[in-house]
């Protein structure tokens, strides 16, 4: 049997006014995204003359046609995107743990010290040229697929996050008992701690993904071969052709023809955010608890 | 425990010791030992003996995205060259994101050996700067070839404080300002051909009547964010006017083609009044949309007919790319071009800089570089393989001479090498028939002017650090105060144009002015403009 449980009028205001906000506010964030999407779908000079709209006007199908001309450097461009997520995040997430779990750990005589170090420098950075001259000429890595997914490994915030998660997750207590039991460092990092950290691994791993499945400046930088290009930036880099080109035929004489068109445009956003509007439903609740990880103590 | 500590520490340290040593490795500090080691193995006596028994990598670096082809054709190049200089050589590309400053990246962490220069990318500044190399007494010695092939003169358009940085290519390039209008609508209508300003204001109000939806112009301030002009359909004036420079000089200033050192005032005078009054009479009649200083530039706004001429960066490679589009998309539709130098009569090919090689000042193997660029600009066939890539696989030339192209991996000067153009090597194709009817004209008008087809103004690079702060706050001035003047968009044009000077005074405009004409006087003295 049902208890419904009546609400004080105030309560249903409350939700009629928040679930319209919540609705308002879904409506702007999505709609720009159908706008894309029918765009993509619609024949590219219908959009010249008429403007965007949610229902493609004149349906087409010549926008995807020419971004999958050339599949194979798509596909490239897509298999290395998913060589470096997945590298990245692992690694990444692999060197953030172990630091953040170092760092929380009381009987660290120099935690403080670490900590100052990490964020002190987080706070101003030599700019552009050092960090390319570091990369390229100092460490030669330019060209290489190393240059591509090292830099973006570890940041403080995700170190502080783990931080603040392993602080909260794994008491003194459960360490000390390990310890007790003879378990030697690497031990209690891979049979104690971890197993406990999936709410923080999927956070701080789902923040690595997206920023280098989003990257394309470093590809910009460092790639020498369009072999290993990221997936936006290999987007990216077919719309500034178009731009370019239309402004240094002005000097060059490069043929202006076949250039991507508006149409080309939206259907290169949906191509590129497909995937990850796909599998992020999933991995939606990582995100929720993810956030709130480190403001509960106890 | 304690030695626990210790070992661990200990092993930190080494690791420590290890990466940086690896790090001094790498840096570029060892080229002097390199280069002096190569340098001498020539003797100076007249026929130096030039050792190519050490094999050398070189890297070219180019403007652009890579053709696909990309390994094929340097492993063809690489061959040939590995046979005849024992060298190699690797083509790396900026891409077109962020060119700008990729390439400012690489002339300062240096990994290249050639590299492509232009006038559009600083080749001035950067050259004033110790980026590149100087050429003179190598090109005698490893590229003799070089300077039977390239014209003193355009040698001495790559002179930068009389120092030669730059190889430019030789096939002269007419990159002319013009109009470019909707040949079809004149005949319909039965409109005069607009080739001054009367005849191409007669021209849209002719379209206006008969057609009254169709857009007329789609100007905007793209072309005009210098200090030259602020609003892209101001750019008709140049029908009128035979200056030595598109849109006059910087800062309000003026000289003509015939008199180029002999600088006077625009802003100040009764013409200007005239043809900002001439701008809002159009403005008046509808010639361009109400909101035109704050539209997006839309380039493809003439192909798909939202306007029917366009009159601010146009040359004439755009008018064939128009001729290209319209041939697909709407075949009863004409574009035609006229540059402003048929009408005022001046008209000049592109700078010798406005592509050009280079070597980069930390290069390792500069003889090898310039003996490289040598065989490239020299030999046909190495030349038809970088150019076009392998015959009869990417490309064929048929009966005519023309080139053919066969496969989409390697398209017409697929490396972006347009600073390795040489006059006489350079193939036609039939796209560019157009293309050179239109040269062969400007050649002939060329001919005519008083420096018979030299660029005058092209090479002067002005060096405005004294008055930086000026130059930023009239550039401004002209953003908020000149914009709606030259647009039309005033009620008394007269007392918005004193407003104006009004502001471009307090801002600086004078010490602008001086600091402009002095350098460009002492220019026009150098190169014996001032006759």
């Amino acid at each position: 049997m049902r208890n419904k449980i009546k609400e004080p009028a105030s309560t249903l205001v409350l939700r009629f006014i928040s679930g319209t906000f919540a609705i308002l506010g879904s409506i702007v964030c999505l709609f720009p995204f159908l706008i894309i999407v029918s765009g993509s779908f619609t024949d590219n000079m219908t959009i010249l003359h008429e403007g965007f709209s949610i229902i493609p006007k004149k349906f087409s199908l010549e926008a995807y046609k020419t971004i999958f001309r050339a599949p194979k450097d798509i596909m490239q461009a897509y298999i290395m995107t998913t060589y470096y997520t997945v590298v990245g995040t692992s690694l990444g997430l692999f060197a953030t743990a172990l630091c953040g779990y170092v760092i929380s750990r009381n009987e660290f005589k120099y935690r403080n010290h670490v900590s100052f170090l990490i964020y002190f420098t987080s706070i101003f950075g030599g700019g552009i040229i050092p960090w390319y001259l570091m990369y390229a000429s100092v460490l030669g890595l330019k060209g290489s697929t190393i240059a591509i997914w090292f830099p973006a490994l570890t940041s403080p915030f995700h170190i502080i996050l783990m931080r603040t998660f392993i602080k909260s997750a794994v008491p003194d207590a459960i360490t000390e008992s390990a310890k007790i039991d003879g378990a030697g460092h690497f031990t209690i990092f891979f049979r104690v701690v971890l197993p406990v950290l999936g709410p923080g691994l999927a956070t701080v791993g789902l923040f690595l993904a997206l920023g280098y499945w989003n990257d394309w400046y470093r590809s910009s930088m460092f790639s020498t071969n369009s072999d290993t290009w990221e997936l936006q930036f290999y987007l990216y880099n077919l719309m500034n052709a178009q731009t370019a080109i239309k402004q240094m035929a002005q000097y060059t004489g490069l043929s202006t023809a076949d250039l991507p068109t508006e149409s080309v445009k939206m259907a290169m956003a949906v191509v590129a955010t497909g995937p990850v509007l796909l599998f992020y439903p999933f991995v939606q609740k990582y995100f929720v608890t993810g956030i709130t990880i480190g403001a509960v103590k106890g | 425990m304690n030695i626990k500590r210790i070992l661990c520490l200990l092993l930190i340290a080494c690791m420590l010791l290890s990466l940086a040593a690896c790090g001094k490795g790498s840096k570029p500090a060892s080229t002097p030992d390199s280069s002096s080691d190569s340098t001498a193995t020539p003797s100076t006596e007249e026929k130096p003996v030039i050792d190519t028994s050490e094999r050398v990598d070189l890297v070219f670096y180019v403007m652009g995205d890579p053709p696909k082809d990309e390994q094929v054709v340097e492993d063809a190049i690489n061959e040939v060259l590995l046979e005849r200089l024992n060298a190699t050589v690797d083509f790396r590309f900026s891409t077109w994101t962020d060119w700008a400053q990729k390439y400012n990246l690489e002339l300062t962490s240096g990994s290249a050996d050639l590299i492509y220069i232009a006038n559009w990318i600083n080749y001035g500044t950067l050259a004033n700067s110790g980026a590149f190399l100087k050429l003179d007494d190598l090109l005698p010695v490893y590229a003799p070839k070089l300077l039977e092939i390239v014209d003193e003169g355009l040698f001495n358009q790559c002179r930068v404080n009389g120092d030669l940085y730059a190889v430019p290519a030789t096939w002269p390039e007419y990159t002319v300002s013009g109009v470019k209008y909707r040949e079809d609508l004149r005949k319909k209508y039965d409109l005069p051909v607009p080739n001054s300003i009367e005849n191409f204001e007669a021209y849209l109000l002719g379209i206006k009547e008969n057609d009254p939806n169709q857009g007329l112009l789609t100007c905007t301030v793209a072309e005009s964010s210098g200090l030259l002009t602020a609003f892209d359909g101001f750019m008709i004036v140049n029908f009128k006017y035979p200056w030595v420079n598109i849109n006059g000089l910087p800062y309000g200033l003026a000289a003509n083609y015939d008199t180029p050192s002999d600088v006077y005032d625009y802003w100040y005078s009764e013409d200007f009044i005239e043809d900002c009054k001439l701008m809002k009479k159009w403005a008046d009649l509808g010639f361009w949309s109400r909101s035109a200083l704050s539209d997006p530039n839309n380039d493809e706004a003439f192909i798909s007919g939202l306007c029917v001429a366009e009159i601010a960066g146009q040359n004439p490679n755009k008018h064939i790319a128009a001729v290209n589009d319209f041939a697909k998309n709407h075949p009863d539709w004409e574009s035609a071009y006229i540059a402003y130098g048929e009408v005022n009569g001046v008209i000049y090919p592109a700078a010798a800089t406005q592509n050009g090689t280079a070597i980069t000042a930390q290069c390792k193997n500069p003889e090898r570089a310039l003996m490289v660029l040598e065989l490239f600009m020299s030999d046909e066939s190495v030349h038809r393989l970088v150019q076009y890539g392998i015959e009869g696989v990417h490309y064929e030339i048929d009966e005519e001479g023309y080139y053919n192209n066969l496969s989409e991996n390697f398209m017409y000067e697929n490396f972006n090498t347009w600073n390795l153009r040489v006059n006489e090597f350079k193939l036609p194709q039939r796209s560019d028939a157009i293309l050179n009817e239109l040269f062969k004209k400007y050649e002939e008008l060329g001919n005519k002017t008083k420096w018979p087809n030299i660029n005058v103004y092209g090479n002067f690079t002005e060096n405005y650090e004294d008055y930086a702060v000026e130059r930023g706050a009239v550039s401004d001035v002209m953003r908020q105060y000149l914009a709606p003047i030259q647009a039309g968009f005033v009620d008394d044009v007269e007392a918005a144009i004193s407003q104006f000077l009004e502001k471009a005074e307090a801002a600086g405009l004078q010490k602008c002015r001086e600091g402009f004409i002095e350098q460009y006087k002492a220019y026009c003295a150098e190169y014996g403009y001032d006759k």
